[in-house]
């Protein structure tokens, strides 16, 4: 660490000298509004032959401010009932400091960006489906929320982008009761030892016309396990690759998007766990991989209002679980179907269905309302 | 771990250093597009893009600052695409 400390410094006083530097700050004018508050309401429907009904409803509100042009910060709570009771959450509330045009530095709880599902692609009208895709989801595996601090930005070169990401975080806790041994918490709100987790992302915005994105995301932590147990020096190494594409297609008069992602993790094989016994140890392989593959066609350009606003969307998804953990098996592979009806640009009515292993075959139907 | 957070330090100071020293080059193809265009071109990546008129001038440097933290955009993006979208309030 001492190796570092005049690197770190280095750092810091080239941060300094940019933030003496205001000219790129547009003023907020006097008696200007720097508070809002936007989010998304959801609720969902869902069939299949084990159960029907009305399921989740969620209300998500995202606060906002902009204290000054160099100082922002964002806060969104989550209020869920996916789980049969009202469940508040602290999605992320994060203090942004912009320190010139390519550099924000930021901490807090923040959506950490590991891959592009996760915080940005999944989020309410984003998604076009009413769930994830198998192993995006709850029990799924990569990073969701973080707390820490970090720097991000873009930078130009000639026609093309390169956005980063650079954290620092608690990290994820690894589980070791029975039904998840092998599993993480990804959303732990505090430490459960001394180690930290580092990451981060380095996307490419290759073309002048910038509809498409490809990122690579990177996190590792040398310590998962709660302090002072066998587990604590069980290592986390997470990666993903994300591709974002959108094109008008004139001849068809057409809005096409892809999105996908791969992630995989690699769990430290000198983790143990006990089995439900609470006697016979065991450990077992575990390093989880899971993608998806998306695309929907919108005919935005034609004329008659209806159709315009109407999409088909398919998402292929495929989680490869450890063999042999208590959550692990075969792969999993999901297809899904949807049509989606737009109300506003960031409100929709979602109508899906989705054939996945392992589950009966179900019908999904969800609003959006973005606020 | 220790490597790790060095490299980190390092490309960090790569970046900062390398834009403070040179400022990032930009083909004219690009520094010479509209707010319009930017727009159009950006804000459709991940969703469809709200259009002028949708929100009031305070809103569009709110939501302006959150996208460029959410999309990684520069300030002049922002910048040019904000002016773009309070066009139609004024
Ligand atoms: C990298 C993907 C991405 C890009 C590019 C993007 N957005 Fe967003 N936008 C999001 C996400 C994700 C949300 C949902 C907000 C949240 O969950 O925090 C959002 C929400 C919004 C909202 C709702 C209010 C808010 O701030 O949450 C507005 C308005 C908006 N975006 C405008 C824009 C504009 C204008 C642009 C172009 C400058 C843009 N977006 C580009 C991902 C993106």
């Amino acid at each position: 660490m001492r190796k570092l400390l005049p690197l770190i410094i280095l750092l810091f006083l080239q941060i300094l000298t940019y933030a003496q530097d205001a000219s790129t700050a547009t003023k907020t004018s006097p008696g200007s509004n720097k508070f809002v508050v936007y989010g998304n309401a959801e609720m969902s429907f869902m069939s299949n032959s084990d159960s029907k009904g009305f399921g989740e409803v969620n209300f998500k509100p995202i606060f906002l401010w902009r204290i000054s042009p160099k100082l922002f910060v964002e806060a969104e709570a989550e209020i869920e009932t996916g789980e049969g009771s009202v469940n508040l959450g602290l999605e992320y509330a994060n203090m942004n400091y912009m320190v010139n045009q390519y550099l924000t530095l930021h901490a807090g709880r923040f959506l950490p960006k590991f891959g592009a599902y996760r915080g940005r692609l999944a989020e309410g009208f984003l998604n076009r489906f009413p769930s994830n895709p198998a192993g995006f989801g709850d029990g799924g595996i990569g990073a969701s929320v973080e707390t820490g601090f970090g720097a991000l930005g873009a930078l130009p070169f000639g026609s093309m982008k390169v956005l980063y990401d650079v954290y620092v975080v608690n990290g994820s806790h690894l589980l070791t009761d029975t039904a998840n041994a092998g599993q993480f918490d990804y959303e732990a709100y505090i430490p459960n030892n001394k180690t930290m987790a580092v990451g981060g992302r380095i996307a490419l915005v290759p073309f002048a016309k910038s509809n498409l994105e490809v990122g690579f995301s990177y996190q590792n932590k040398s310590g998962t396990g709660d302090l002072g147990t066998v587990n604590e020096k069980v290592s986390l190494s997470m990666q993903a690759v994300d591709l974002n594409y959108f094109e008008n297609i004139k001849p068809i008069k057409s809005t096409l998007r892809i999105t996908g992602e791969y992630r995989h993790q690699k769990v430290g094989d000198n983790a143990v766990y006990l089995k439900a016994d609470g006697e016979t140890q065991y450990s077992f392989a575990n390093s989880p991989s899971a993608w998806y593959l998306s695309g929907s066609i919108r005919p935005s350009l034609v004329d008659s209002k209806f159709f315009r606003n109407l999409e088909i969307a398919y998402r292929y998804s495929n989680y490869q679980r450890p063999k042999d953990a208590p959550w692990g098996g075969s792969n999993l592979t999901s297809n899904e179907y949807a049509l989606d009806y737009w109300l506003h640009w960031n409100s929709l009515l979602k109508i899906a269905y989705q054939v996945k292993d392992q589950e009966p075959s179900t019908f999904y139907a969800s609003v959006v309302f973005g606020f | 771990m220790k490597k790790l957070i060095t490299y980190i330090v390092i490309i960090a100071i790569f970046i900062t250093g390398g834009t403070a020293l040179t400022g990032c080059y930009v083909s004219s193809k690009v520094a010479n597009k509209s707010g319009a265009q930017l727009w159009g071109e950006n804000c459709n990546r991940c969703h469809n893009a709200p259009g002028p008129g949708e929100f009031n001038n305070d809103n569009w440097d709110i939501i302006g600052t959150h996208m460029q933290i959410r999309a990684n955009l520069t300030k002049t993006e922002v910048d040019k695409i904000t002016e773009f979208l309070k066009s139609a309030n004024n």
